[in-house]
């Protein structure tokens, strides 16, 4: 158990480290002269600029400026992975996720934690964990996000979200002012609150939501499991009762929770068939 | 069916990879410059 545990977390972060360096790559390509042999700007390696320019392509046939066909392509592949294991994109694939966790996980160090014990409580004041009375409408607001750019993008000549992208404000190393702000709001978010971003405003986490529900790579809990509550400690989305949450929307699929989990069997990886029940 | 976890990134890069070729055969690729070599495939597909 712990060796597969303790590779899979590696794995992750592993992953995680390339999302972040290859996102940087493409940020420090698009300031080098030459930007037209390079397939298009920053923004048409974006996955959610293929949403933004999606209404607009399908009404006139023309994407928005800043975007192009490749977002189409970065799109589907995105779904592609929620389709197949929900918002495991959002917990393995992000950059701007990734980011998240590197910086709780610094914040946690500076105030004091000098090693991560799994499955014990952070002594840390910060991140902090909001309280459900208002942690739970918050969760909403991605969804406001979501429909308030869809509707915004039939009336844009540029992607509505880009003047204010967390991810073009860290990645694309071209900044405006709004860019700046847009970087402190999410850098003072993500060391108050453990994947800020994702928790509330992400619009591409809302679109993916769903997928949690459907996909068939999930994860099933047993009876053998005991709700000792390790799961729910180690959940970076702070998810309660774990193991019967296990298709919550808000889920990403990073597998913490399997990783944590030290009863064999009580949480398991699973290909579900069409029509199948856990 | 039950999988192993250590499967479970190669799963998704795969997914994300194969995904994201459909996508560039379906004529979804970059639009400028040159280098693109699949986009000049399904143009010539096409």
């Amino acid at each position: 158990m712990t060796t597969k545990t303790a590779s899979l977390s590696k794995s992750r972060r592993t992953i995680q480290w390339l999302a972040v360096i290859g996102t940087f790559v493409i940020g420090l390509r698009h300031i080098m002269p030459g930007e037209a042999s390079r397939g298009g700007s920053f923004d048409s390696f974006c996955a959610f600029g293929g949403i933004e320019t999606l209404l607009p392509y399908l009404f006139t046939g023309q994407v928005l400026k800043s975007t192009n066909l490749l977002n189409f392509s970065v799109l589907i592949a995105t779904l592609g992975v929620a389709l197949v294991a929900g918002r495991a994109f959002c917990g393995w694939l992000c950059g701007l996720g990734a980011l998240q966790d590197f910086v709780a996980e610094w914040t946690r160090k500076l105030l004091g934690k000098k090693r991560h014990i799994r499955g014990k409580p952070s002594k840390t004041i910060l991140p902090l964990r909001l309280p459900a009375s208002i942690d739970r409408p918050l969760r909403y607001a991605k969804y406001l996000v979501l429909a308030a750019i869809l509707v915004a993008s039939l009336y844009a000549a540029f992607p509505p979200l880009r003047e204010f992208c967390p991810v073009r404000a860290v990645f694309s190393l071209k900044m405006t002012p709004l860019l700046w702000l847009s970087l402190v709001v999410f850098l003072a978010g993500s060391v108050l609150v453990e994947r800020f971003w994702c928790k509330y405003l992400c619009p591409l986490g809302a679109a993916l939501a769903l997928f949690n529900k459907i996909s068939p790579v999930r994860l099933v809990s047993s009876t053998t499991c005991n709700n000792c509550g390790r799961c729910d400690i180690e959940c970076s989305m702070g998810i309660e009762d774990v193991p019967n949450n296990l298709t919550d929307t808000e889920c990403i699929r990073c597998l913490e929770c399997l990783d944590t989990c030290t009863r064999d069997g009580s949480l398991e990886l699973k290909v579900l068939k069409i029509g199948e029940e856990q | 069916m039950k999988i192993n976890p250590r499967y479970y990134p190669a799963i998704i890069i795969a997914a994300y990879v194969i995904f994201l070729l459909l996508g560039i055969l379906l004529g979804f690729g970059p639009e400028r410059g040159g280098g693109h070599g699949l986009l000049l495939l399904t143009e010539t597909c096409a």
